[in-house]
């Protein structure tokens, strides 16, 4: 451990300006502060901390294995879907309880399911629980579905692609082909999972009826950021040491890897698993926090942001994707929310809620442009520069001076 | 060689024993036959070079040892026990013990001098294995003799992509050497390095081939005489002499096809 963060020092930085973060939205919460910062935006910023965690978790699919995989929000997707089953089963089970009470007879448990599957479903039409929510009563088990289904469809559908050797372009529109499959899937009402309705209600949290949203808002802000912490320093030693290496020499150069005597599919197929896990745990933090959950949010499009954010935010570098998706989710529900004044041309206005995706998608392409590394890039800058000589001669070779000459 | 650097490797200096064995092997690319026919042997410990004009098939035999490129047909076996190698994958080949110098150095340029070296060392190759295991004090040791062998030990800390071509070169060696591979597969290895440099190479041949079973493919003459091993001459992907130096030399086929020009 001491030696990870020696060998790393952004952990240490990341750690404490996370924890800063944190405590100084606690102080200004509704809930635990002055209340200058709204419930509303506790949660905006909670679930911007969950889309840090995947955007890692992408950074290190993408930017460190070289797997441009378009699909890594689907996983976030099950994740939410998974705690979501449970969330709005246990609380349809609190209400319908609650009202069959009062009846003269007590009802049987038959008829208190029965009562929830037609709460639930009617809105699909249907009134009776699909396979798919066998586990639903339990929060265990559903839990263990956010880390087992996204687990094993990576597990799956990542054996299938690296086994047959796709790669490049053709895995990033097969990891599209999945996501967009999935949420087809899930639009039908048939799907057992409502349709386009989604899952709703899941802010509030079963069993905690008495507790305000300003409480639960913090509380699932807090666990987001411990969850973000831990999820930065697992990857950060998975990415440190030996492991690192390898995974980098996938990204650089697949065939020498192999002829080196690794197998290289079990590897990509360990980093795609692993980050698909971490998506879907995040997406389980994410979804309560945002209520609501619909088949859109795994559409191939969520993917591609998640791409675009660690691209703007430097990849091959963790915090890197933490300030991508940090600054260009927060700005873009700036944007899009109203926040940022629409500018009157005289005989045009520029209504940011139509224009941001533009804005973004120039933006996009000036970072791609003129700063490949991202903003990250421009914190390995700044850290070079104040970064003491080095103390040795490198020796007479003048090449060996070309990378602080690069930097200058 | 340092004794460290060949360390791990006890196994005693012994009889020739075919360690790798081709037998018929064609592959065509395209109706293009790039092997025909061909059938090679290689003992072990031996040193063997093999010589052929542009296109004779040298780089693709390489890759079908390595299981880069399936043959059509033919049989190509490995080891005591005569197993095939045709279903093997290209990593359970390098673990086999068969390993790899390319033509153009191929190092990891992103990573320093000492994580290329760590990342050849022979250890456990399982993802669980690679996450959880340890270099230890013992790799440590290797790879600074290992270095030291190449003549990159002050230069462990430094990225591969500062290194000059030679250096490249040696640090590919290095890794070869720290794979520690019963076959020696070294493609054009003096190829960019000054004639000490060469001189050094064609020592550290020498040594490894009393242990190894060392095939290098070099279209310099001078260096293949001064390895002073048995020569193998391909042509449009067949055996087309084979014997010392003088003898193959001698051969008017030879000198028609690969000499004479």
């Amino acid at each position: 451990m001491r030696a990870l963060v020696r060998s790393n020092p952004s952990i240490l930085w990341f750690l404490g300006l996370l924890a800063a973060f944190c405590l100084g939205v606690t102080f200004l919460a509704e809930a635990t502060g002055t209340g200058a910062i709204s419930t509303s935006f506790v949660k905006t910023l909670g679930k911007t901390l969950c889309l840090c965690l995947v955007a890692i978790a992408m950074d290190v699919v993408w930017g460190y294995c070289g797997i441009l995989s378009l699909g890594h929000m689907a996983f976030f997707g099950l994740g939410g879907y998974a705690i979501g089953m449970w969330l709005m089963y246990a609380r349809t089970e609190i209400i319908v309880s609650a009202s069959l009470a009062s009846a003269a007879i007590p009802p049987t448990p038959q008829e208190v399911e029965d009562a929830i599957a037609s709460q639930i479903f009617g809105v699909v039409g249907a009134s009776e629980f699909p396979w798919l929510w066998a586990f639903a009563d339990s929060l265990v088990l559903q839990l263990a579905m956010v880390v087992l289904v996204p687990g094993l469809l990576a597990l799956v559908f990542g054996w299938l692609a690296f086994r047959s050797r796709v790669t490049g372009v053709y895995l990033s529109i097969l990891t599209q082909a999945m996501t967009l499959a999935l949420s087809l899937y899930l639009f039908q009402n048939a799907s057992g999972l409502r349709g386009n309705n989604g899952l709703s209600g899941l802010q509030n949290i079963p069993g905690l009826g008495g507790v305000p949203q300003s409480v639960v808002s913090i509380a699932f802000f807090w666990v987001s950021a411990v969850a973000l912490a831990l999820g930065y320093l697992l990857f950060a030693w998975v990415v440190s040491g030996k492991m690192g290496s390898v995974v980098r020499g996938i990204r650089d150069n697949e065939a020498r890897v192999r002829f080196l005597g690794y197998h290289v599919e079990g590897f990509k197929l360990f980093v795609f698993t692993l980050t698909a896990i971490v998506a879907g745990l995040a997406g389980a933090l994410y979804y309560p926090q945002a209520g609501i959950i619909n088949p859109a949010e795994i559409a191939p499009i969520a993917s591609i942001y998640l791409a675009v954010w660690v691209a703007i935010g430097g990849r091959g570098r963790l915090y890197g994707a933490v300030i991508g998706a940090a600054s260009v989710s927060l700005l873009s529900s700036w944007f899009t929310g109203g926040g940022a004044p629409d500018i009157d041309l005289g005989f045009y206005e520029i209504q940011w809620t139509d224009w941001w995706l533009v804005l973004l998608g120039l933006s996009f392409v000036a970072v791609t442009l003129y700063a490949p590394k991202g903003i990250g890039g421009l914190i390995d800058l700044v850290a070079e520069r104040r970064a003491p000589s080095r103390s040795r001669d490198l020796g007479p070779d003048a090449s060996a001076l070309r990378k602080t000459e690069a930097a200058e | 060689m340092t004794d460290a650097a060949l360390a791990p490797d006890t196994r005693p200096t012994r009889k020739r024993e075919t360690l790798l064995e081709l037998s018929g092997v064609s592959v065509s690319f395209d109706g293009f036959r790039a092997i025909n026919n061909l059938s090679f042997q290689i003992g072990e410990p031996e040193l063997r070079a093999v010589i052929g004009p542009n296109g004779a098939g040298k780089t693709t035999f390489m890759d079908i040892v390595t299981g880069k490129t399936r043959p059509d047909e033919g049989r190509v076996t490995w080891g005591e026990r005569n197993v095939s190698l045709l279903k093997m994958s290209e990593s359970r080949i390098a673990r086999e013990g068969i390993g790899r110098k390319f033509q153009k150095p191929t190092v990891f340029e992103a990573q320093t001098v000492e994580e290329n070296l760590a990342m050849a060392l022979k250890a456990p190759r399982g993802p669980f294995d690679v996450l959880l295991g340890r270099t230890g004090a013992s790799g440590a040791e290797r790879i600074t003799a290992i270095a030291t062998e190449i003549g990159l030990a002050e230069h462990l800390p430094r990225i591969a992509g500062e290194l000059s071509h030679g250096q490249k070169q040696w640090l590919e060696i290095g890794m070869l050497l720290a794979q520690d591979p019963r076959l020696l597969l070294v493609d054009e290895p003096a190829a960019g390095m000054t004639p000490a440099e060469r001189e050094h190479t064609t020592d550290l041949l020498k040594r490894l081939a009393e242990r190894h079973a060392v095939v290098v493919v070099e279209h310099d003459m001078e260096f293949v005489r001064r390895l002073g091993c048995k020569v193998t001459v391909l042509h449009e992907g067949s055996v087309l002499a084979e014997g010392s130096l003088d003898h193959v030399t001698a051969n008017p086929e030879v000198i028609d096809v690969y000499l004479g020009r």
